[in-house]
Protein backbone atom coordinates (compact mmCIF):
# COMPACT_ATOMS: atom_id res chain seq x y z
CA UNK A 1 0.00 0.00 0.00
CA UNK A 2 0.95 3.78 -0.49
CA UNK A 3 1.61 5.29 2.93
CA UNK A 4 1.88 9.24 3.01
CA UNK A 5 4.76 9.69 6.44
CA UNK A 6 5.84 12.92 8.08
CA UNK A 7 9.49 12.20 7.43
CA UNK A 8 10.09 9.90 4.55
CA UNK A 9 7.08 11.61 2.13
CA UNK A 10 5.03 8.78 0.50
CA UNK A 11 6.32 5.06 0.78
CA UNK A 12 4.89 2.08 -0.41
CA UNK A 13 4.72 0.14 2.61
CA UNK A 14 4.13 -3.83 2.79
CA UNK A 15 1.13 -4.98 4.47
CA UNK A 16 2.71 -6.96 6.88
CA UNK A 17 4.50 -4.15 8.74
CA UNK A 18 1.16 -2.51 9.79
CA UNK A 19 0.89 -2.97 13.08
CA UNK A 20 -2.55 -2.40 14.74
CA UNK A 21 -2.91 -0.53 18.68
CA UNK A 22 -6.35 -1.59 18.90
CA UNK A 23 -6.60 1.24 22.01
CA UNK A 24 -4.74 3.57 19.79
CA UNK A 25 -2.28 5.53 21.68
CA UNK A 26 -3.38 8.25 24.39
CA UNK A 27 -3.63 11.43 23.20
CA UNK A 28 -4.28 10.03 19.88
CA UNK A 29 -7.03 7.15 20.42
CA UNK A 30 -8.91 7.72 17.56
CA UNK A 31 -5.76 6.19 15.14
CA UNK A 32 -4.95 2.83 15.48
CA UNK A 33 -2.71 1.81 12.64
CA UNK A 34 1.00 2.64 12.85
CA UNK A 35 3.96 1.07 11.02
CA UNK A 36 7.84 1.61 12.43
CA UNK A 37 9.78 3.36 9.98
CA UNK A 38 13.51 3.95 10.27
CA UNK A 39 16.44 5.35 7.64
CA UNK A 40 18.78 2.55 6.87
CA UNK A 41 19.88 4.45 3.90
CA UNK A 42 23.82 3.35 5.01
CA UNK A 43 22.66 -0.42 5.50
CA UNK A 44 22.13 -0.20 9.34
CA UNK A 45 19.53 0.11 12.12
CA UNK A 46 19.79 3.68 13.43
CA UNK A 47 18.77 3.89 17.03
CA UNK A 48 16.62 6.12 16.02
CA UNK A 49 13.01 4.76 14.82
CA UNK A 50 9.38 6.65 14.25
CA UNK A 51 5.90 5.26 15.47
CA UNK A 52 4.25 6.40 12.02
CA UNK A 53 0.63 6.61 12.47
CA UNK A 54 -1.08 5.42 9.22
CA UNK A 55 -4.54 6.78 9.47
CA UNK A 56 -2.58 10.70 10.20
CA UNK A 57 0.30 11.36 8.01
CA UNK A 58 1.49 14.14 10.19
CA UNK A 59 1.60 12.02 13.21
CA UNK A 60 5.00 10.26 13.99
CA UNK A 61 6.34 9.42 17.14
CA UNK A 62 10.26 9.22 17.64
CA UNK A 63 10.66 6.04 19.68
CA UNK A 64 14.16 4.10 20.56
CA UNK A 65 14.76 1.24 22.36
CA UNK A 66 14.85 1.67 26.60
CA UNK A 67 17.89 -0.13 26.64
CA UNK A 68 19.96 2.37 25.40
CA UNK A 69 18.94 5.13 28.00
CA UNK A 70 18.76 2.58 30.62
CA UNK A 71 20.49 -0.76 30.31
CA UNK A 72 18.37 -2.32 33.12
CA UNK A 73 15.05 -0.96 32.15
CA UNK A 74 13.13 -3.84 33.31
CA UNK A 75 9.24 -2.71 34.43
CA UNK A 76 6.98 -4.92 35.85
CA UNK A 77 3.82 -5.04 33.22
CA UNK A 78 0.63 -6.49 34.49
CA UNK A 79 0.03 -9.25 32.03
CA UNK A 80 -3.18 -8.82 31.22
CA UNK A 81 -2.39 -5.63 29.52
CA UNK A 82 -0.18 -7.77 27.24
CA UNK A 83 -3.04 -10.29 26.60
CA UNK A 84 -4.58 -8.43 23.46
CA UNK A 85 -1.15 -8.66 21.59
CA UNK A 86 -1.25 -12.56 21.53
CA UNK A 87 1.56 -14.77 22.74
CA UNK A 88 4.88 -12.33 23.71
CA UNK A 89 8.64 -14.20 23.79
CA UNK A 90 11.80 -13.01 23.74
CA UNK A 91 11.46 -12.90 19.43
CA UNK A 92 8.58 -11.14 18.84
CA UNK A 93 8.16 -8.74 21.96
CA UNK A 94 9.18 -4.90 20.92
CA UNK A 95 9.51 -2.35 23.43
CA UNK A 96 9.90 1.51 22.14
CA UNK A 97 9.81 4.64 24.23
CA UNK A 98 9.21 7.86 22.61
CA UNK A 99 11.65 10.66 23.44
CA UNK A 100 10.80 14.38 23.05
CA UNK A 101 13.65 16.53 21.11
CA UNK A 102 12.75 20.04 22.13
CA UNK A 103 15.04 22.76 20.27
CA UNK A 104 17.82 22.49 22.94
CA UNK A 105 19.02 19.60 22.80
CA UNK A 106 20.14 18.70 26.06
CA UNK A 107 16.55 19.20 27.61
CA UNK A 108 15.60 16.24 25.57
CA UNK A 109 13.65 13.51 27.60
CA UNK A 110 12.31 9.41 27.42
CA UNK A 111 9.04 8.49 28.60
CA UNK A 112 9.59 5.29 30.58
CA UNK A 113 7.08 5.48 32.03
CA UNK A 114 4.06 4.36 29.06
CA UNK A 115 6.65 2.27 27.04
CA UNK A 116 5.10 0.80 23.41
CA UNK A 117 5.26 -3.13 23.32
CA UNK A 118 4.35 -4.44 19.97
CA UNK A 119 4.13 -8.19 19.23
CA UNK A 120 6.38 -8.39 16.01
CA UNK A 121 4.45 -11.90 14.66
CA UNK A 122 0.66 -10.69 15.62
CA UNK A 123 1.50 -7.19 14.88
CA UNK A 124 -0.24 -5.99 17.69
CA UNK A 125 0.74 -3.04 19.99
CA UNK A 126 -0.30 -1.46 23.15
CA UNK A 127 0.99 1.39 25.00
CA UNK A 128 1.41 0.69 28.86
CA UNK A 129 1.33 2.85 31.53
CA UNK A 130 3.88 0.77 34.55
CA UNK A 131 2.86 1.57 38.58
CA UNK A 132 6.48 1.98 39.35
CA UNK A 133 6.68 5.32 39.69
CA UNK A 134 10.63 4.87 39.30
CA UNK A 135 10.43 4.96 35.91
CA UNK A 136 10.59 8.80 34.89
CA UNK A 137 8.07 10.32 32.34
CA UNK A 138 10.30 12.71 31.17
CA UNK A 139 13.59 11.09 31.84
CA UNK A 140 16.60 13.29 30.89
CA UNK A 141 18.79 11.56 28.61
CA UNK A 142 21.26 13.83 27.10
CA UNK A 143 24.46 13.29 29.27
CA UNK A 144 23.80 9.58 29.01
CA UNK A 145 23.47 9.95 24.98
CA UNK A 146 26.96 12.03 24.87
CA UNK A 147 28.82 9.31 26.86
CA UNK A 148 27.35 6.54 24.33
CA UNK A 149 28.73 8.54 21.53
CA UNK A 150 31.68 8.96 22.92
CA UNK A 151 32.14 5.52 23.49
CA UNK A 152 31.06 4.59 20.03
CA UNK A 153 34.05 7.33 18.76
CA UNK A 154 36.37 5.12 20.96
CA UNK A 155 36.13 1.80 19.19
CA UNK B 1 -21.48 15.35 38.53
CA UNK B 2 -22.89 12.45 40.35
CA UNK B 3 -22.13 12.64 44.08
CA UNK B 4 -22.55 9.80 46.12
CA UNK B 5 -22.09 8.82 49.47
CA UNK B 6 -20.49 5.49 50.29
CA UNK B 7 -18.62 3.93 53.83
CA UNK B 8 -15.99 1.45 53.71
CA UNK B 9 -16.11 -1.79 51.81
CA UNK B 10 -19.55 -0.25 50.14
CA UNK B 11 -19.40 -0.51 46.42
CA UNK B 12 -21.20 1.18 43.09
CA UNK B 13 -21.70 -0.26 40.18
CA UNK B 14 -21.33 1.27 36.86
CA UNK B 15 -23.51 -0.63 33.86
CA UNK B 16 -23.33 -3.81 34.65
CA UNK B 17 -19.63 -4.77 34.81
CA UNK B 18 -17.70 -2.19 36.12
CA UNK B 19 -17.79 -2.16 40.59
CA UNK B 20 -16.05 0.51 42.38
CA UNK B 21 -15.62 -0.43 46.52
CA UNK B 22 -14.17 2.06 48.99
CA UNK B 23 -11.59 -0.34 50.88
CA UNK B 24 -9.86 1.74 52.96
CA UNK B 25 -11.05 5.49 54.28
CA UNK B 26 -7.14 6.45 56.35
CA UNK B 27 -7.03 10.34 56.72
CA UNK B 28 -6.65 12.49 53.84
CA UNK B 29 -6.34 8.89 51.49
CA UNK B 30 -9.24 6.95 49.97
CA UNK B 31 -8.41 3.04 48.91
CA UNK B 32 -10.41 1.95 45.97
CA UNK B 33 -10.87 -1.30 44.08
CA UNK B 34 -12.10 -1.59 41.00
CA UNK B 35 -13.79 -4.59 39.32
CA UNK B 36 -13.80 -4.35 35.35
CA UNK B 37 -13.61 -5.95 32.77
CA UNK B 38 -9.81 -6.27 30.85
CA UNK B 39 -10.64 -4.05 28.08
CA UNK B 40 -11.10 -1.28 30.39
CA UNK B 41 -8.78 0.88 30.79
CA UNK B 42 -7.77 2.64 34.48
CA UNK B 43 -5.39 5.14 35.32
CA UNK B 44 -4.91 7.69 37.79
CA UNK B 45 -6.16 10.65 36.72
CA UNK B 46 -3.13 13.32 36.73
CA UNK B 47 -0.82 10.35 35.16
CA UNK B 48 -3.41 9.65 32.32
CA UNK B 49 -3.23 13.28 31.39
CA UNK B 50 0.94 13.31 31.80
CA UNK B 51 1.16 10.62 29.78
CA UNK B 52 -1.26 11.87 27.18
CA UNK B 53 0.46 15.44 26.92
CA UNK B 54 3.84 13.31 26.74
CA UNK B 55 2.62 11.81 23.56
CA UNK B 56 1.70 15.07 22.14
CA UNK B 57 4.77 16.89 22.63
CA UNK B 58 6.97 13.95 21.11
CA UNK B 59 4.68 13.96 18.20
CA UNK B 60 4.91 17.43 17.98
CA UNK B 61 8.40 18.60 18.45
CA UNK B 62 9.45 19.76 14.81
CA UNK B 63 13.01 18.02 15.05
CA UNK B 64 13.86 16.11 11.14
CA UNK B 65 14.91 12.62 11.09
CA UNK B 66 18.33 13.63 9.45
CA UNK B 67 19.02 15.71 12.85
CA UNK B 68 18.07 13.11 15.11
CA UNK B 69 19.83 10.51 13.46
CA UNK B 70 22.92 12.47 13.62
CA UNK B 71 21.81 13.13 17.65
CA UNK B 72 22.18 9.34 18.34
CA UNK B 73 25.14 8.24 15.95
Amino acid sequence: MLARTKHFGEINLDESKIITFDNGILGFEEYKKYTILYDNEDGSRPDISWLQSLDEPALAIPVISPLLVKEDYNPAIEDELLKPLGILNEDNIVVMVSITVPPMFENMTANLRAPFIINSDSRKGVQVIIENSEYEIKYRFYEKLKALKAAKGDK
Amino acid sequence: MLALSRKQNESIMIGNDIEITILEIKGDQVKIGINAPKSVSIYRKEIYLQIKESNKEAAEASVSDEVLKKLFK
